[in-house]
């Protein structure tokens, strides 16, 4: 009686080490299959990330030898300009500092590099941040890139909105002296938005986090009051 | 009063414990799948805030920023199935631990951004005040979800429940 007892109490304990083994096989496998689940979501993550990357592009006339932004006027003193259409703060800095820009350079004492980035994607419903940077292209193609830039941050769009369609670039163009065909058809085709990817990536290679940044000399100013900025130029023509 | 009042919660905790892992669980998988959609429509925009923290070169700040996001809303997939809950949760709290010393770093080192954890990041504009604070004690309130998870990975209405064929109420022996 009492072995029969032990013989079933033995292979109930058999029966629960082989159970157990089972669960911690299964436990196993399905961690495994989490791990490799991770990983391939990484790895998707950057393969399509490598595939969005710019890889050819065409910089449009007037832009500097690296490709990276517009070039306006010829002084000895660089004014890197980093801005996005899209930007409210951009547009309060245009209003507060954009003419003592344009007499710096007027007066022969600096030339501005302009880099129309695509930062703010996230904040329009059509990607009109690099829209308008690649309507600038062809704008800076036809050599009306200071025209145009300025009536894009006069007409700014708000942030969440769908911004300005392309038609209202191409009428913004034509208003500015644009060749309506040429112009409507590279901002049509998207002729610069792969130039626009390679202003945007440039820009966040040289640590540039946010817009506007501005630059005199390759040095970063805080004090982008017209103020400011006149003796950060002065400082550095010396 | 005492003696009675430890029994009664003594009897309770395990009928209440998995239900608090569920929503512990489902929690989580939450945060992780709002955070990977909040950043994966601009890949390059999510490598511009893991730039941001100045800790890496930009070219591996760039990998980490593009691949985050699918990691992200695949381990909320993971954790809203409850497959391999317990390798879920300790990858969250490695992550989350990760994240809190970023910010912890950034703070530090006196940055001004963004934290970036869901969506945006970067720097923040001139007199904009950065909010470190707030955002490790949320980070913080995560990992709490995750270490629940990591000591009591069973839940109900899990894959690992269904493929072990047990319910998670008992099941003291792992």
């Amino acid at each position: 009686m009492s072995s029969r007892k032990g013989q079933r109490n033995a292979a109930r304990v058999v029966r629960e080490q082989l159970a157990r083994e089972r669960r911690r096989k299964r436990a196993l496998w399905t961690s495994v299959g989490a791990v490799v689940v991770l990983v391939i979501a990484g790895m998707i993550g950057w393969s399509v990330w490598s595939s969005q990357r710019p890889h050819e592009f065409t910089a449009p006339r007037g832009a500097n030898d690296a490709g990276t932004g517009i070039v306006i006027g010829s002084g000895p003193v660089t004014i890197d300009l980093y801005e996005d259409y899209l930007c409210p703060a951009c547009k309060q800095f245009q209003q507060v500092s954009g003419a003592t820009i344009d007499q710096l350079v007027s007066a022969g004492k600096a030339r501005v590099v302009f880099h129309p980035v695509a930062y703010l994607n996230r904040f329009s419903t059509t990607e009109y941040s690099t829209r308008s940077s690649a309507a600038s292209g062809c704008a800076a193609q036809g050599g009306k890139f200071k025209e145009f830039t300025d009536v894009l941050f006069a007409r700014q769009p708000p942030e969440g909105s769908a911004g300005l369609s392309n038609d209202e670039l191409i009428d913004i163009g034509a208003g500015v002296g644009l060749n309506r065909d040429d112009f409507g058809s590279c901002v049509k085709d998207g002729t610069y938005k792969p130039w626009t990817a390679k202003v945007t990536e440039d820009a966040s290679r040289s640590g540039v986090n946010s817009t506007p940044t501005i630059k005199v000399n390759g040095k970063e100013v805080a004090d982008r009051s017209p103020a400011g900025i006149t003796a950060a130029v002065e400082a550095a023509g010396k | 009063m005492i003696v009675t009042a430890a029994r009664i919660r003594a009897t309770r905790w395990p009928t209440v414990r998995p239900w608090i892992g569920l929503a512990a669980r489902l929690g989580l998988a939450t945060v992780w799948l709002v955070a990977g959609a909040a950043k994966v429509g601009d890949l390059a925009a999510s490598g511009r805030a893991v730039n941001a923290y100045q800790v890496m070169p930009y070219d591996v700040a760039t990998v980490i920023g593009a691949a985050l996001p699918f990691m992200e809303l695949a381990l909320g997939l993971i954790l809203l199935l409850g497959l391999a809950t317990r390798l879920a949760a300790g990858v969250s709290a490695a992550l989350l631990v990760v994240f809190v010393t970023g910010i912890v770093s950034a703070w530090s080192r006196g940055l001004s951004i963004d934290c970036g954890c869901f969506g945006s990041g970067g720097q923040l504009a001139a007199g904009q005040a950065p909010s470190y604070l707030p955002e490790i004690l949320r980070d913080l309130g995560f990992l709490a979800l995750a270490g629940f998870l990591l000591i009591w990975p069973r839940t109900p209405v899990s894959v690992d429940g269904w493929l072990t064929g047990e319910p998670a109420v008992e099941d003291e022996d792992e």
